[in-house]
C-alpha cells in the first residue's frame, strides 16, 4: 500500500466490509486452482475441529459441492476426543463424506512417542508418559524485549502438579522433530486419498501461519492449495460465522493438539491473543509507525518497536520453511 | 586455568563463531547481536547452553533480559558477574 493512501490505523481495520464478495472470490480463485492449473476433480482436507479447517473445508464445499469433497479426521492417541467430535459435526452440516484414519499405528513405527519420551526423560528423570502429561511452550514475558522467546517444557503429575524447565537445544530440537512425525504422517494420509480420487489437497494454514512459520514443512505445509492462507485469523472467524460454521468450534479456543497436556496455540507459539496479533501483524506489514499503532493498542512505542522486531525475526528465521526445494 | 574477563570475552567470541555465519571481523564487542539479526532463536537456546555447560552458571527466567546478553560485553559481564570474576 503506499504511504499516502494508508487508512489511519484502527482496530476495525481488518474488519471485511463485504463477506460475500470475499468468499466468493476465495471459492472461485480454489475453483480455478484445483480444476484449471492441477486437473483435479475435488479436494481432501483433513479436518481437526479447528476453525481453520473448519473454514477450508466450508469454501471446498462451496467450491466443488459436497460430493466432491472429502473430509478426513486424522487423530492419534495424544489428540483430544472433542476434536474428533467437533470434526464429525462440522462434516455432518456441510453434508460431505467424512472418514476417520487413526494413524497411532503409523507414529508408533516412527517412533514418534519413544523418542520424543526419550528426550523428555533427559530433561525430567521421573517422567513417566503412562502416568505425566507433557507439553512445550514459550514464555510470553519476552514478548516487549529484542531478545527470541525460549521454549520451556511442562510436565503434569496424575495430580494435575505441574512442573516446568527451561529446555536445552538438544531435547528441545528432538521433542520438536519426533512431534513433527504426526503433521507429517497426516500429510502423507491426505495424500493417499487425493491420490486415490484424484483430487487435491487443500491446506488449512491462516497467514500467521504461513508467514510466522507455524507449520511444520512437508506436514501440515505440505498441501497443493491455501486458500486461506492470506486470513488473518479474526477474519478467519468473521468467514467463519457467515458460512455458518458450527458454534461450538468458533468459541472453541485454538489449541496445538499436539502434546498430551492441553496447551493453547497462544502458549505454544504466538504468546499474544489472536486480535492483538492480527492488528499488530498489519501494522508491521503494511508500514505503520509505531507512534500511530501505540496509542490504539494501549502499548507503549518501545513496546511496538519490539514486537515488530520479533515479527521481522520470526519472518526471516522461518524462511527455511517457506522454501521450496531449492535446484541450482 | 584461570578465569578472567579475556578468557570469558574469547571464548564468547568462538562461540559466536561455531554458531553464526558472521565475518567475525565484523564484530565489535558493542554489536547488538539480536537487534542486528546475527543470533536467531536457535542461536539463543544453543548460548544458554553455552553458558551452563562452559561456565556452570544456570541462567534463571529474571536473568534473561536484553542487558544480559545483547551484545559480547553485555554477556561477559553477565558470565562475570554470575561467577563473580572482575569483568569491568
Amino acid at each position: 500500500m503506499n504511504e499516502h493512501m494508508k487508512r489511519p490505523f484502527n482496530k476495525d481495520i481488518l474488519v471485511i466490509t463485504d463477506l460475500e464478495t470475499e468468499c466468493n472470490q476465495i471459492i472461485s480463485m480454489l475453483r480455478h486452482n484445483v480444476t484449471e492449473r492441477l486437473h483435479r476433480f475435488g479436494a481432501v482436507v483433513g479436518i481437526s475441529g479447528g476453525i481453520d479447517s473448519s473454514l477450508t473445508l466450508a469454501l471446498a464445499t462451496r467450491a466443488f459441492g459436497p460430493e466432491r469433497v472429502l473430509g478426513i479426521m486424522l487423530p492419534e492417541k495424544d489428540s483430544s476426543n472433542e476434536s474428533a467430535i467437533l470434526a464429525q459435526k462440522l462434516a455432518d452440516k456441510f453434508g460431505i463424506q467424512a472418514i476417520t484414519e487413526n494413524i497411532t499405528g503409523a507414529l508408533e513405527g516412527f517412533g514418534c512417542y519413544s523418542r520424543r519420551d526419550e528426550a523428555v526423560k533427559r530433561v525430567f528423570p521421573e517422567y513417566d508418559p503412562a502416568t505425566y502429561k507433557m507439553k512445550i511452550g514459550v514464555k510470553s514475558s519476552g514478548l516487549y524485549t529484542n531478545l527470541p522467546p525460549l521454549f520451556s517444557l511442562t510436565i503434569v503429575d496424575s495430580k494435575g502438579n505441574e512442573s516446568s524447565r527451561r529446555l536445552p537445544a538438544a531435547e528441545f530440537k528432538q521433542i520438536e522433530a519426533s512431534s513433527n512425525f504426526k503433521q507429517r504422517c497426516r500429510m502423507s494420509m491426505l495424500y493417499y486419498h487425493a491420490e486415490r480420487l484424484h483430487y487435491a489437497v487443500i491446506g488449512t494454514p491462516n497467514k500467521h501461519e504461513v508467514e510466522q512459520g507455524f507449520f511444520v514443512k512437508y506436514g501440515d505445509g505440505g498441501a497443493d492449495v491455501m486458500p486461506i492462507g492470506h486470513l488473518y485469523k479474526d477474519q478467519v472467524y468473521q468467514l467463519a460465522r457467515y458460512l455458518d460454521v458450527p458454534q461450538e468450534i468458533i468459541d472453541r479456543t485454538p489449541t496445538t493438539d499436539t502434546y498430551t497436556a492441553e496447551q493453547t496455540q497462544e502458549e505454544f507459539f504466538y504468546q499474544m491473543p489472536f486480535r492483538q496479533m492480527d492488528l499488530l501483524w498489519y501494522a508491521f506489514e503494511k508500514g505503520y509507525e509505531p507512534d500511530e499503532v501505540a496509542p490504539v493498542m494501549e502499548l507503549t512505542p518501545e513496546q511496538v518497536k519490539s514486537v515488530f522486531v520479533n515479527f521481522e525475526r520470526k519472518q526471516r528465521t522461518t524462511e527455511y520453511l517457506r522454501l521450496a526445494p531449492i535446484r541450482e | 586455568m584461570t578465569i578472567d574477563k579475556t578468557l570469558i570475552e574469547r571464548k564468547v567470541v568462538e562461540y559466536i563463531g561455531k554458531n553464526t555465519h558472521i565475518d567475525l571481523q565484523m564484530l565489535t564487542p558493542q554489536t547488538l547481536l539480536f537487534k542486528e539479526g546475527i543470533f536467531d532463536s536457535m542461536a539463543f537456546v544453543l548460548l544458554i547452553d553455552f553458558i551452563e555447560e562452559t561456565f556452570g552458571i544456570k541462567p534463571g527466567d529474571e536473568d534473561l533480559v536484553e542487558e544480559n546478553f545483547e551484545s559480547i560485553d553485555s554477556i561477559t559481564r553477565y558470565i562475570g558477574k554470575k561467577t563473580e570474576i572482575d569483568v569491568t
